[in-house]
């Protein structure tokens, strides 16, 4: 269990709108879960807003830092004269108040991926501006499997300050770790102590060392036809998660010129590989999901001794076909131990 | 014998004996209920059917695993019999390439062939419009065409393109869908309000005279957008304008790919 810093604050949980509503007045920018309808979403907060605690969003954070659609270029046109426009990368100062464990550990693999062979202007200016507060859990459901992946409802993976309730949920603590997070405290109230609320439990589900081991040689399983059966190749699964980034490149008119944006793309799609030339390399669905499991559990821990999953199960609770990657990782997992070792 | 287990002695006979090489079905992980595709009678223990099983099957007719293990069993509601007949009326389907295990409410109605099928929705009502959706299509329809554009343009900003609405939806089962033809790009892939504009009119147009009013592609949404509200909207026009309902009969011709020469219009003559 995460202890208070020496530096925490404490306040009442119903207040935690008034800290948002000081730290917007501090010059931040709130990005906090509020209840819109039947779903809860992480949102640009409003003064005014609830934000919502209890429920699990249907958004990542990813969107604040990677947003499902980004103008990076712009180009005047006047004739057959073409002029490219730099367009600024947004650094308003940002505070991911409220986000979970899962979500705030996802940044590693983004931090890596956007600094690997090249310098994402646009994703790092955001990074840099972003304070992220991960609320500790105090509830899972049984689409969480954050310890399946190395990770716990109290994880503080790229944390600037934690977020917990203590007194049974009637108080939080906003506890610095970083810097940045210290900065956060001011708005928050007096220094204070309290002893935090027990995280929830979330059992293991999954061995995903056997995982990792057993994709290494089962590119021609002919298992993934059926872990892949119920895929339909919509982008559900991708866009809900915190750790895929693919994106696609789009060039479209616009007034006096055309915009180049930067859009969310997904691998499950059935033309995500379509060459120019017409050949699909991955026209069956299997062959997509075999490639998604595999980036996330083979490739990505492979390239940069990561995984590329951090188990928050938003995949779980909203792909229609009920395609996730906890239940793919079960099943195989289920395979190694029916197989017998051979080593 | 109750629902279910009429459901999986029938799934498992029509597998032991060959009638279909596979059956699409539902099955439970925790509280959802998730499609079940399987292809032998000992795996029909996993099926399972209440009122919380929402996906429209057909849909995975758009599968090559799917069409090549044809002909298949599938457990469907009026709602998903009425799309097969869509899908059988422009020749996507040959009859006799489903058998339809066919729910009606929470009754079983056994087993049998599309035609059958066909016959069991004839008497039956079309899927009914909720009342708050009625009610916001009449305040709409009073609404002036800009105040419209901008409730629809507010309704559709939090669509992120993920396209779960059209891989839930049985009859969008083009390989080439339009908003994937970039030779020119015809309809903004982008998630702003012109690009989700573009693609939630267009696919609804699409979907005219075709949609069964499942409301699958609204529970697949993971931003809960009010498609079923903007599908009602289409249906309700041509009900009543054209007295078409979609998937009412076997041998319907599609409604926007037929003319007769009765058409009460007289431009066209």
């Amino acid at each position: 269990m995460t202890n208070s810093s020496a530096d925490a604050r404490v306040f009442a949980a119903g207040s935690l709108d008034a800290v948002a509503a000081a730290l917007v007045a501090a010059g931040f920018r709130v990005v906090a879960p509020v209840r819109q309808g039947d779903l809860t979403r992480l949102t640009l907060w409003q003064p005014g807003q609830a934000i919502d605690l209890e429920h699990f969003t249907v958004n990542s954070a990813k969107e604040f830092l990677l947003p499902a659609t980004e103008t990076i270029q712009r180009y005047d046109i006047d004739g057959n004269d073409f002029t490219p426009v730099e367009v600024a990368p947004d650094a308003t100062k940002t505070v991911l108040l409220g986000i979970r464990p899962c979500d705030a550990a996802s940044l590693t693999l983004m931090d890596t991926v956007f600094n690997w062979d090249f310098e994402d202007v646009f994703y790092n200016t955001r990074r840099q501006a972003c304070i992220v507060v991960p609320l500790v859990c105090t509830r899972a459901d049984e689409s969480c499997f954050c310890t399946s992946v190395g990770l716990g409802p109290d994880s503080s993976r790229n944390a600037d300050a934690m977020l917990m309730f203590a007194e049974g949920g009637k108080k939080l603590i906003l506890s610095p770790v970083t810097e940045k997070g210290r900065t956060l405290a001011a708005s928050a109230g007096a220094a204070a102590q309290a002893a935090p609320d027990k995280t929830c439990d979330v059992p293991v589900r999954f061995n995903v060392q056997a995982v990792t081991a057993w994709l290494a040689d089962a590119f021609d399983s002919p298992a993934w036809a059926e872990l892949s059966a119920g895929c339909l190749s919509c982008g559900a699964c991708a866009y809900a998660c915190g750790s895929c980034h693919c994106f696609d490149i789009q060039d479209e008119s616009a007034a006096g010129g055309a915009v180049r944006y930067r859009n969310w793309d997904a691998c499950c799609m059935a033309l995500f590989t379509k060459h120019t030339s017409g050949h699909n390399p991955r026209s069956a669905s299997q062959a997509r999901w075999r490639q998604r499991v595999m980036h996330k559990f083979s490739y990505i821990p492979q390239r940069f001794n990561l995984l590329g999953c951090t188990g928050c199960g938003r995949c779980t609770r909203l792909c229609p076909a009920g395609m996730t990657v906890a239940e793919t990782c079960e099943r195989i997992d289920a395979i190694c131990q029916s197989t017998p070792s051979v080593k | 014998m109750s629902l279910i287990e009429a459901i999986r002695a029938d799934a498992s006979q029509l597998l032991q004996e060959g009638h279909v090489k596979m059956v699409l079905g539902y099955r439970a992980r925790y509280d959802r209920r998730l499609p079940l595709l399987i292809t032998q009678a000992d795996q029909v223990t996993a099926l399972v059917y209440d009122e919380a099983c929402w996906q429209n099957l057909p849909t995975y007719i758009r599968k090559s695993e799917v069409r090549s293990a044809m002909p298949v069993a599938i457990v469907c509601r009026p709602e998903g019999i009425r799309s097969l007949l869509v899908l059988a009326s422009e020749a996507q389907i040959a009859p006799d390439a489903v058998r339809v295990l066919a729910v009606v409410g929470s009754e079983y109605r056994g087993a049998m062939d599309l035609a059958a099928a066909a016959e069991l929705i004839k008497d039956l009502p079309p899927a009914p419009v909720a009342p708050d959706v009625a009610a916001k299509l009449d305040e709409l329809a009073a609404m002036s065409a800009n105040d419209r554009a901008a409730f629809w343009r507010d309704a559709l900003a939090a669509c992120t393109r993920c396209y779960a609405c059209r891989a839930s939806c049985p009859v969008c089962y083009c390989q080439n869908c339009v908003v994937e033809r970039n030779t020119p790009q015809i309809v903004s892939t982008t998630a702003a309000p012109h690009g989700n504009f573009a693609w939630n009119i267009v696919r609804a147009f699409h979907q005219a005279g075709r949609c069964t009013l499942c409301g699958a592609c609204q529970a697949a949404c993971p931003q809960d957008l009010p498609l079923m509200l903007l599908n009602a909207w289409i249906e309700r026009q041509v009900r009543e304008e054209f007295a078409f309902i979609s998937g009412s009969g076997l041998n319907e011709p599609p409604f926007i790919g037929s003319w007769s020469p009765n058409d009460d219009d007289k431009f066209i003559r």
